[in-house]
């Protein structure tokens, strides 16, 4: 029962899986996100207060959760490869790290151009823009370390210490805005009970959330091709793999 | 809704618009960036396999 578990941690079997998954993740996720940016910009009514403006949630909520959503795998991953001494783990988790870092950005980015025109601001030191700041620094952080040792096992463990401890960052990131008084509004999706979006706003922003979802997995498969490929180069599976 | 109206967005097209513009840079980066990885990761393990096979011979 637990074999096709167990296989996870093999790389030639991984290297296979993300090749045959990438093409239909990035299928996908084309699909799912040309359907949700089509009808939340053309088709879904502007907000009574907010107008046109909020149009940016379709970028800004799926990218602010992809940030901590990679952010917590690659942590899991880190601390599989660093515990159970996985080597796939450790890949996954460096695969994980650039692609986080850019969902983190433009979190941020679409953060501070939603924030101008109702706030009157680009910035605030406000909790749950700082604490995602925090998580840039610690992607970049997690990034820096794992290249910064000669031996490449020494930088991994290193890396997923450093994904592991700041993972707390996760849920200061989530309840930031109910611990403590914040400029950013509360959850308006993922609120237990009902969300407060109507169907016709909501419909175009689960597609986008699902589309972005699909996009790391299928951008995941190839950069976690990579990576495997350059961990095992020397190994035979991989003489196999090059020639067919 | 007129297309004058549509890019226009309600007067908050300079806020709006970058941010998917943003977005679609992000996802281009993404996917070119991956794919750069792992053409160079392919290339690095037929150098290394190559050294190997004149190491032997």
């Amino acid at each position: 029962m637990w074999t096709w578990f167990y296989k996870l941690a093999s790389p030639p079997h991984v290297y296979s899986l993300a090749a045959t998954f990438a093409p239909w993740f990035l299928g996908l996720a084309a699909l799912l996100l040309g359907y949700g940016v089509v009808d939340g910009l053309a088709f879904a009514p502007p907000d009574y207060q907010q107008g046109d403006a909020f149009r940016i949630i379709y970028v800004h909520a799926p990218g602010a959760w992809m940030s901590t959503f990679i952010y917590t795998t690659m942590a899991v991953a880190g601390a599989i490869g660093l515990i159970w001494r996985i080597k796939v783990g450790h890949a996954v988790a460096a695969a994980c790290a650039p692609i986080g870092a850019s969902f983190t950005v433009l979190a941020l980015a679409t953060g501070s151009l939603w924030g101008k025109p109702m706030w009157g601001t680009y910035w605030a030191w406000d909790p749950r823009l700082t604490s995602e700041l925090i998580l840039l620094f610690l992607y970049v952080g997690v990034m820096s370390l794992r290249s910064a040792f000669e031996d490449a096992a020494r930088g991994d463990r290193a890396a997923a210490l450093l994904a592991i401890v700041g993972v707390v960052n996760v849920p200061i990131i989530h309840y930031s805005v109910v611990w403590w008084n914040s400029l950013h509004q509360g959850a308006t999706v993922a609120k237990l009970g009902k969300p407060s979006m109507d169907a016709a706003m909501l419909w175009p922003l689960l597609s986008m959330f699902l589309g972005f979802m699909l996009f790391f997995g299928g951008v995941l498969c190839l950069r976690l091709q990579g990576e495997v490929l350059n961990r095992e180069r020397q190994s035979n599976w991989v003489r196999q793999a090059l020639k067919s | 809704m007129s297309v004058g109206g549509f890019w226009a967005m309600g007067g908050y097209a300079r806020y709006v618009w970058p941010c998917f513009i943003l977005a679609a840079l992000v996802f281009a980066w993404n996917l070119w960036a991956a794919r750069r990885y792992h053409a160079a990761a392919r290339l690095r393990a037929r150098r290394t396999l190559a050294m190997a096979a004149s190491e032997k011979r």
